[in-house]
């Protein structure tokens, strides 16, 4: 067993992990965060997608030892107290979710591009989520969503 | 060089299982305050099915979808269902809650017709009034009729329903009867750039006209169409589950089995196409299978347009499709005249 | 006086600086999120119908707290894994399970032979829960373990010994009709459903055409891929009552199909169909909910099993492979006069949807055409290879990619626009189907227009 102590959410958390366990099982079995989801185990759907310092990650490939020190942003805390993220309010009145079990890490993945690119093209969007299967939408909302989210948070 | 095509390909499709029953049965209570709960059978499998029916009870007892709860998915606590398959959800299980919906606002019918001084024929529920027709100004909220219903009059307004597809079986020799009680119909035009020196196929645009009788939520019935092309396209050009010759999968995995992603997405403009079906709920059909029926068939025809190859075998894959414009085989279906 | 200046600030100083090397964690404050919820106005609209409602459900997607099977945890829970067969024809001579019931974590195993009812399946009950004497294809389940963990669990299947006596095997549909093929379920022959629609007679249908068309038409062999694997939960109470949560889209079917293979009343039986990541015709029947059930009351704990992305593809039910052969006859004008129409479905190791396939695909196959001559003859073969089932569809996107690419074939040969000979030949209002049907609601015209008008179809020239 081995500690690992990282930021999640912005909260400091430390928890004591077999060495082989994953961020996706430190993060869903052991801190019951279960927003981000195990879809495939292989790093193909992007399911499990987490920020670890700001940049998308397959929580499924990387080690919970290998997440040590960092800052991990899961769904869990992208809302306040008293609203939704603009991109999970988005994605949700403009009908991008279905079935809802990519939509965690294609969020975040959006979030991360929205982060560092404020006014994307379609082009850009595109390629943000190209690492994300969705089985139901056919991404046609979802991009419509962020660049909605975008729009609406232009200064 | 990419070379441009188009194609079109149209179709038509079933609501709800071949002759057989098929049924769906639901409750519905309306609360003391004029709110309401929907028991139902199915499952909410991602298609906002539960969302709909919940629009369906809310414009039968004339009150908003906000107003309604639904409770699903549990065999104890809701009525049978014979599940979210074969497109059937809005029409069968929509038409058993408008039913029983229509159950319950009799009897809040009943009471307000006392309230109001008038026979319940001569009643409407609308705008969370329960009103005269054809004389609007007399009415009563529908909290309070069904306040009085349930606390006073000890009569609490709960109905039930179920429906099914009327449907004549289907001769053994000849298939010949009424196999399903509604169909849809829909047309699909794909606009597509082959490359003819790689064979790959980029799917620019998709036109998709759907019939879907009403649409109860056309915002649910654009994310299927969108849905099934993308599972369209996946079946056109890229998805197969490859064997050995000992019967072993060799691509099962995400790695090599491919479906679409966002970057193999066309354009897509949806157009719903105005149809009223008086068999089902306030008109509606349904919308979920026959989104991805034509989509193959379209990028297909497409790609013969583009480079006058007929592929007829699925997946039309970028190496299938660069050995059919290198036999320079546009392998037309023979034809024989016969004058 | 109080404690501070009695004991001198240095004291505090002490106690204060050995509480920062103590590093206590930080109280962790529970995710954040808002429980008001702001209606939008349509939600809140009369009439409902019609309305672009969002979803109420899809703001819990979005804030990722839905709850699917495999974020449910319960007290004491044990997680399950199946052995798969790994050979697609085999007799099971012998199953071995001594070496994993012996693993430290792993607490129950189970085979075929514990199956009270060891068969289902939506038409023939052809298909076994577990394999108990014979394989049909890779994929079939030939044990279960129950562990403490999925790893140990995973990790117990490699130690379940099986030995095969592999049999004959068939993976081509055509392979399987010919008369000296392997049986794949002896004595039955291996076409194990089939139907026949009439309408007219097409010979004078033929006789009559100016001409005629035939092709031979291939699709391939797809999966569902929800995003969610097939997941589910069993648990009983001391009453002998069965709990199962479960991905199943249809529950009053799984109820009885657990009834049946459980041999219990049905009021014994409580299936709760969770929120699914997805279906499209995979999670029609059951898969794994009996096996649970089984392990949950051997072990008296609950029981999780959640598929693997491979079993996904192996173990769970495909869309059929078609082979479809069309001859079309039409009149000068491209009128389609008659049309023969051969189905040949590969039906995979087990009937599972497939009669249900079958039918809906043999009605539809002519297409959504006025033809007054129409004989179709459909079949599903069985072949050593992955379930096929229900899929999106149901035969339907097949015989479609027929029908309308030999529609284009018809119309470049007789020079007429793609669109044209549709709009000929396409139902009207009344018209009568290939099973004699008088359609009602029929739009099949409006929607070429539609989308034929908005893509700008007649804006360029064929």
């Amino acid at each position: 067993m081995i500690d690992v102590a990282l930021v999640v959410n912005g909260a400091e958390r430390s928890v004591s992990v077999a060495s082989e366990t994953t961020l996706l099982e430190l993060l869903r079995d052991h801190l019951q965060l279960t927003g981000a989801k195990r879809g495939c185990d292989a790093g193909d759907c992007g399911a499990c997608t987490v920020l670890v310092d700001g940049k998308p990650v397959n929580a499924c490939l990387m080690l919970a030892v290998q997440a040590r020190g960092r800052s991990v942003v899961s769904v869990e805390g992208l809302a306040t107290q008293t609203a939704l993220h603009p991109l999970q309010q988005a994605f949700h009145e403009r009908g991008a979710l279905q079935c809802g079990f990519c939509g965690p890490g294609m969020i975040l993945s959006a979030k991360a591009l929205l982060d560092e690119n404020p006014q994307p093209s379609t082009a850009e969007i595109r390629e943000a989520l190209a690492g994300h299967l969705c089985r139901c939408t056919g991404y046609a909302k979802m991009i419509e969503a962020v660049r909605h989210a975008a729009e609406a948070s232009k200064p | 060089m990419k070379r441009r095509g188009r194609g079109i390909a149209c179709m038509w499709y079933p609501i709800g299982f071949t002759v057989a029953a098929n049924a769906s049965a639901a409750t519905v209570k309306v609360n003391e305050d004029g709110t309401a709960t929907v028991l139902t059978g199915t499952v909410e499998t991602g298609q906002g099915a539960l969302t709909v029916l919940g629009q369906i009870a809310a414009e039968e007892l004339g009150i908003a979808t906000d107003d309604v709860h639904i409770v699903s998915g549990d065999t104890d606590a809701t009525p049978m269902d014979t599940g979210a398959i074969a497109s059937r959800t809005t029409y069968v299980t929509g038409n058993a809650v408008r039913l029983a919906a229509a159950n319950a606002k009799a009897v809040l019918f009943e009471v307000a017709g006392k309230k109001l001084g008038v026979s319940p024929t001569e009643l409407e529920a609308r705008d969370r009034k329960i009103q005269v027709k054809g004389y609007p100004q007399r009415s009563v909220a529908i909290g309070e009729v069904a306040y009085e219903a349930q606390v006073v009059a000890g009569r609490p307004a709960i109905g039930s329903a179920s429906w099914n597809p009327p449907t004549v079986p289907l001769d053994p020799e000849t298939s010949q009867g009424k196999p399903f009680s509604t169909y849809v119909y829909a047309t699909q035009i794909a606009e597509v750039d082959v490359d003819d020196e790689t064979g790959e196929v980029e799917v620019l645009r998709v036109i998709a006209a759907h019939d879907c009788g009403t649409p109860v939520n056309p915002m649910l019935v654009e994310g299927q169409v969108e849905g099934g092309i993308a599972m369209g396209v996946g079946f056109a050009l890229q998805e197969e589950i490859v064997f050995d010759g000992a019967g072993r999968q060799l691509n099962a995995s995400l790695t090599n089995y491919i479906v679409p992603t966002s970057l193999d997405m066309p354009d897509i403009e949806v157009d719903i196409v105005e149809s009223y079906d008086p068999t089902g709920p306030f008109g509606a059909k349904g919308v979920g299978e026959p989104t991805s029926v034509p989509t193959a068939a379209a990028i297909l025809n497409a790609i013969y347009d583009a480079v006058g190859v007929r592929l007829t075998t699925l997946p039309a894959t970028a190496e299938r499709v660069l050995m059919a414009i290198k036999q320079n085989g546009s392998r037309i279906a023979s034809g024989t005249s016969v004058l | 006086m109080n404690t501070r200046e009695r004991h001198g600030a240095s004291v505090f100083g002490n106690v204060l600086e050995a509480d920062a090397d103590m590093r206590l964690p930080a109280l962790v404050p529970p995710p954040a999120f808002p429980i008001e919820t702001l209606v939008p106005d349509v939600l809140k609209q009369t009439p409902a119908v019609g309305q672009r409602v969002p979803r109420s459900d899809t703001r819990l997607h979005a804030l990722g707290q839905t709850r699917y099977i495999e974020d449910l945890t319960f007290p004491h829970m044990l997680h399950a894994r199946i052995k798969r067969a790994g050979i697609a024809a085999a007799r099971i001579k012998r199953i071995d399970t001594r070496e994993a019931e012996r693993m430290p974590g792993v607490v129950a195993v189970l085979t075929g032979g514990e199956i009270p009812v060891n068969s289902f399946g939506p038409s023939l009950q052809d298909q076994p829960v577990l394999a108990h004497e014979r394989v049909f294809h890779r994929g079939d389940g030939v044990a279960a373990v129950a562990a403490i963990s999925e790893q140990i669990a995973a990790d117990a299947l490699k130690r379940i010994q099986v030995e095969y006596e592999p049999l004959p095997a068939v993976f081509d549909p055509l392979d399987a009709l010919a008369p000296d093929a392997p049986l794949v379920h002896p004595p039955h022959g291996n076409v194990y459903a089939s139907r026949t629609l009439r309408k007219g007679d097409v010979e004078r249908g033929f006789a009559a055409a100016y001409r005629i068309f035939e092709a031979r038409y291939r699709t391939q062999m797809v999966e569902h891929v929800s995003i969610e694997p097939h997941a589910a939960i069993a648990e009983w109470d001391a009453n002998g009552r069965l709990t199962i949560w479960s991905t199943l889209g249809r529950i009053t079917l799984g109820r009885a199909d657990l009834s049946r293979t459980l041999n219990l009343p049905l009021n014994r039986i409580r299936v709760i169909g969770s929120v699914v990541g997805g279906n499209f015709g995979g999670k029609n029947e059951i898969t794994q909910e009996p096996v649970l059930a089984l392990l949950s009351k051997k072990t008296g704990r609950p029981v999780k099993g959640v598929f693997t992305r491979t079993e996904e593809f192996t173990a769970t039910t495909v869309r059929h492979p078609f082979i479809m052969d069309y001859k079309t006859g039409v009149s000068r004008e491209g009128r389609i006069l008659a049309r023969e129409v051969r189905l040949t479905l590969d039906g995979g190791a087990y009937c599972s949807w497939t009669e249900t396939t079958l039918g809906k695909a043999c009605i539809l196959s002519a297409g959504p055409y006025k033809i007054d001559n129409v004989h179709v003859e459909a079949r599903a073969v069985y072949t050593n290879k992955t379930v096929s089932g229900a899929m999106r569809g149901f035969g339907a996107p097949q015989v479609c990619f027929a029908y309308e690419s030999q529609m284009d074939d018809m119309a470049r040969a007789l020079r007429m626009d793609p669109l044209e000979i549709r709009l000929l030949n396409a139902f009207d209002e009344g018209s009568a189907s290939p099973t004699g049907q008088v359609l009602q609601s029929v739009v099949v015209k409006e929607t070429l227009r539609a989308a034929a008008e908005r893509f700008g179809w007649n804006e360029r020239s064929t």
